[in-house]
């Protein structure tokens, strides 16, 4: 109900004042009013805390899944170690998040969306689609976040020097990536899942100039983002370039490591099979982990 | 079958309110964050003083109140289907209600997932109409044991289940991170929303079941019997089945599946004051309540601020129990 | 024991057996000819050349053979358990006894190891310890069998081990993925020395099952029948268990609980054969081969490209016959 009262307001001093009020924020889930100076923030997904630390915010509470070195150097170095753990990333203690009376909720569209209007009961929250979408998305989401936390021109100018890294790496990168195709997947010790082109790691290896081996077959379109693959199936995809994330030691592709099948891979027989940090490539998704992505990029094509 | 005397029931049923109290209390002040009584008091009663306004207002007593509704409406449906089966080891998870109403709920999700929650309890109560139609059907156009009514109850929960593993396996891992959460039976992120969205259905519901005790009883005599004494056996248990259809799948809309519930309070209250249902009901319920409340405080106290879902902490106390049961009743059960 | 419908071994056995082999067969060529690789396929069975050949022999043979022996396996076991228990119901999955063994390698991998132990004894251990829980709380051990005691305890034994599977996951994310598979059957990266572990299981558990034939025969007579016919009722309920939960065991080891199987089996081989074991035991084992083949096969093509675990195929396939089974069969309590 306040919400919508709020809501009402804003759109009021909106028609009279143009441009809009800065506290009003539209996101995935509608709109929310959010006050303006935003000092304790609460955090319900990685790419948060990155968008977070780009400006210079610590937030008070994060959802760490209860393991504190999840949240890497790069950010700690930035928001410190104050943080307290909201638990898991799935079910976070609504308890805790309300002991520690946040001014603003980020929250993940596709976990946290059936416990929104529970969420604002707390705190003004925003719901942002971190897990699904892909890196130009993020991108747009620190932009929301930068406005929320009433930070937007420091984060304006983030991105814009975030998008100058970029174009020099893009540059870096392109003429060395002409006419490959590389594929990054995850593994843990049962299995392997590609990240498909419209993934956020998909997107940013195709903005890189790589080509991807895994076209949707028959004019599919590419739905899922993350594609349990099997030994077969990779050597039908048979990327130029195999980046693997492993979760595990010894992970699935480990144990295929021998086989005439695996062995055969464009990528293995020439030697371009690279492993990096799984946790940072996959869960942190944001532009200090694209940054970060990005580097480890340039360490693989030196190579 | 033990006849309790008036005395005995009203002393139990004072006792338990009396423990349902405590546990509500223990409910509120059990969580991820320790608050001082006076804290609670002072928020419950807006009183001057420190108050933790969410915490006690907003997450814990709504869910203490639902684990309330829910665990005494399961208990209420595990009494009505132990009376229908006249199977005292039976209750509406075994009988493949609550896997109906977890399938209906999950298409939801995968189909429309911005449908308002106040809808939930409507596709629940669907699913798990299905799942009980077809046991009904085979009730009354076959004629079988009740133990084989159970079997086939068992079979239908299979085959929901199976269903719900294949879209579970089958669809994108991250999108049914939300879905898989609710069916491990949890209360996690519920509120005064849900609440309201199912308790006058559940209070309404209990209140004509009450209503019912005299017809479970002649139920459990036998159809024969029952006949005799002027029942119209066959229009009972279909109204008698929907009830208990619909106080199973309502409180699986909102909490998902709370494993044990429906058969433990029921069996538990017999122990206590015997089979008549007058007093067997009540009794149900108030420890029906009791065990989720528990559920549900211990998953949010134990391990904070991890949340384990009560239903799994139903089922690892509940099995035992179960078992406990299994091997103390009569050698055999009333068929 | 009679058969469910029909007379027993109203189908000619050399007629059967020529079926059966017919089934086998094309379940076979199903499973060879479906796969990852869009490019391999049927006419590459017959003349596989450099890339067939390696696709074939090292990735989709093992894993059809896999699916046979699991299908061997789990019929066997469903077998014995229904023979020892006299409960046409009885299953690994319905007696808990898959749960079990999927508890048993969680606490394998979450404990930690002091010893190191291959993950296959614990499995074994966790399997063994729900088969005699389950029979226990049946009356098995003293006197009679109750048999809807025993459906009962096997529902609280399994419900009892899921949830402690998922409750271990609930308190490490990592371990979820891991742990997940072993919720449901999945046989997609399966290679020769998995195979392997599944037939070093096949083999004696096939043989002890023949050579107990007799006493599963005399077991349906009733106990009382039994014990005077000089078969102990107690003695072939252990050996049962033990055969029964060493193949279950096994088969989760490899490729997560299937359930179904084990069930749906016997029963299609009693209905088309009688309930002679000596006749049913080879008779199972080769139904179950072609049923797995054809769920493998299934398992690959239903939701292309995406595989649908083999686990779910085979329950999506038998709830509804097993459904059907428990309304229509004459033969249950």
């Amino acid at each position: 109900m306040k919400r919508n009262i709020f809501a009402v307001f804003g759109l009021c001093a909106a028609l009279a004042t143009t441009p809009l009020s800065a506290g009003e924020i539209t996101h995935e889930a509608g709109t929310t009013d959010v006050p303006d100076n935003v000092k304790r923030i609460v955090v319900l997904e990685f790419s948060f805390i990155d968008a977070l630390a780009s400006v210079g915010v610590a937030p008070v509470g994060i959802a760490d899944d209860n393991k504190r070195d999840r949240v890497i150097p790069a950010y700690t170095d930035i928001i410190g170690d104050e943080w307290v753990s909201v638990g898991t990333r799935k079910t976070p203690s609504l308890e805790v998040i309300a002991s520690l009376a946040p001014d603003l909720i980020i929250a993940d569209k596709t976990r946290h969306s059936a416990a929104y209007d529970t969420l604002s009961e707390i705190a003004p929250t925003i719901v942002l689609d971190s897990l699904g979408g892909d890196y130009h998305d993020s991108v747009a989401q620190m932009a929301v976040i930068g406005e929320a936390i009433g930070k937007k021109d420091e984060m304006d100018a983030r991105i814009a020097q975030h998008k100058a890294t970029m174009d020099a790496y893009v540059t870096q990168i392109t003429p060395l990536s002409e006419g490959l195709s590389a594929q990054f997947g995850v593994t843990n010790a049962t299995g392997l899942w590609l990240h498909a082109p419209v993934s956020y790691n998909g997107s940013l290896l195709e903005m890189f100039g790589f080509g991807s081996a895994m076209k949707p077959a028959e004019g599919d379109v590419y739905e899922k983002v993350y594609v349990p693959t099997t030994l077969e199936q990779l050597s039908e995809v048979n990327p130029d370039i195999l980046i693997f994330g492993a979760y595990a030691n010894p992970s699935q592709v480990d144990s295929w490591k021998g086989e005439t099948l695996f062995e055969d891979l464009t990528a293995v027989k020439s030697e371009k099979v690279y492993n990096v940090t799984a946790h940072n490539w996959s869960r942190l998704r944001g532009m200090l982990a694209a940054e970060k992505t990005a580097a480890d990029i340039v360490e693989i094509m030196k190579k | 079958m033990r006849h309790a005397s008036s005395t005995r029931l009203i002393w139990t049923l004072l006792g338990l309110t009396f423990a349902a109290i405590a546990v509500f209390l223990w409910s509120l002040a059990a969580g991820a964050v320790r608050i001082p009584i006076t804290t609670i008091i002072n928020t419950l009663f807006d009183l001057d003083g420190p108050k933790q306004g969410f915490i006690i207002n907003k997450s814990r007593l709504p869910r203490s109140l639902l684990a309330f509704c829910t665990g005494s409406s399961l208990a209420l449906s595990g009494a009505i289907v132990q009376a229908l089966l006249r199977n005292p080891l039976a209750s509406p998870k075994i009988i493949g209600i609550n896997s109906g109403a977890a399938l209906g709920v999950l298409l939801t999700f995968i189909f429309a997932p911005t449908l308002d929650l106040n809808w939930l309890p409507v596709v629940a109560a669907c699913g798990g109409i299905l799942a009980a139609a077809a046991i009904f059907s085979v009730a009354e156009f076959a004629p079988v044991s009740p133990a084989r009514l159970a079997l086939v109850g068992i079979a239908i929960g299979m085959a929901c289940d199976a269903a719900v593993d294949f879209i579970l396996a089958t669809s994108e891992l991250y999108e049914v991170s939300a879905p898989l959460v609710w069916m491990t039976g949890s209360l996690w992120s519920r509120g005064w929303a849900h609440l309201n969205a199912v308790w006058p259905l559940l209070v309404g519901l209990s209140a004509i079941t009450l209503l019912y005790s005299y017809r479970l009883d002649l139920i459990r005599l036998g159809t024969a019997q029952a006949t005799s004494l002027g029942l119209n056996v066959r229009r009972e248990r279909l109204a008698l089945l929907a009830l208990a259809t619909l106080l199973a799948a309502i409180s699986v809309s909102v909490v998902g599946v709370l494993g044990f519930v429906g058969l433990m309070a029921p069996h538990i209250a017999r122990q206590m004051v015997g089979g008549t249902h007058r007093g067997l009901l009540p009794v149900a319920m108030l420890v029906g309540a009791i065990l989720a409340m528990v559920a549900d405080a211990a998953g949010r106290a134990l391990f904070a601020p991890l949340e384990v879902s009560a239903g799994i902490l139903t089922a690892m106390f509940g099995a035992p129990f179960f078992v406990f049961l299994l091997l103390s009743s009569f050698p055999s059960p009333i068929q | 024991m009679t058969a469910l419908r029909g007379q027993p071994g109203s189908v000619p056995l050399k007629i059967s057996i020529v079926c059966l082999t017919l089934a086998i067969a094309c379940g076979t060529l199903f499973s060879l000819a479906t796969g990852g690789r869009t490019d391999v396929g049927l006419a590459d069975i017959f003349r596989p050349d450099g890339l067939a050949r390696t696709v074939l022999f090292d990735i989709r043979m093992p894993r059809t053979c896999a699916a046979a022996l699991l299908g061997v396996n789990l019929g066997m076991a469903g077998l014995v358990l229904q023979a020892i228990t006299r409960n046409p119901l009885a299953s690994p999955a319905i007696l808990g006894i898959n749960q079990g063994a999927a508890l048993g390698l969680t606490l394998g991998v979450v404990l930690p190891n002091t010893i190191d132990l291959p993950l296959d004894f614990y499995a074994l251990t966790g399997a063994l310890t729900a088969g005699v829980v389950t029979f226990a709380i049946s009356g098995g051990f003293g006197g009679k069998i109750d048999s809807l005691r025993l459906v009962l305890g096997g529902v609280a034994v399994g419900a009892f081990s899921y949830a402690m599977v998922r409750f271990t996951y609930t308190l490490d994310d990592d371990i979820a993925r891991s742990v997940i598979r072993w919720t449901v059957g999945d046989i997609t990266d399966i290679r020769w020395s998995e195979t392997k572990r599944l037939a070093v299981w096949a083999v004696p558990g096939f043989l002890a099952s023949l050579v107990m034939a007799q006493r599963f025969n005399l077991m349906a007579l009733g106990q009382a029948s039994a014990r005077g016919l000089g078969a102990d009722p107690r003695i072939t309920l252990l050996l049962g268990t033990v055969v029964a939960a060493a193949l279950a065991g096994a088969s989760v080891t490899v490729a997560g609980p299937i359930a179904f199987a084990g069930l749906i089996v016997p029963h299609l081989a009693k209905f088309l054969f009688g309930g002679d074991h000596r006749v049913l035991v080879p008779t199972t084992a080769l139904l179950g081969a072609a049923l797995m083949l054809v769920a493998d096969g299934l398992s690959k093509t239903l939701t292309a490209p995406i595989e649908a675990p083999i686990g779910v195929v085979a329950a999506l396939m038998g709830a509804p016959w097993f459904l059907w089974h428990t309304i229509f069969a004459r033969d249950v309590s």
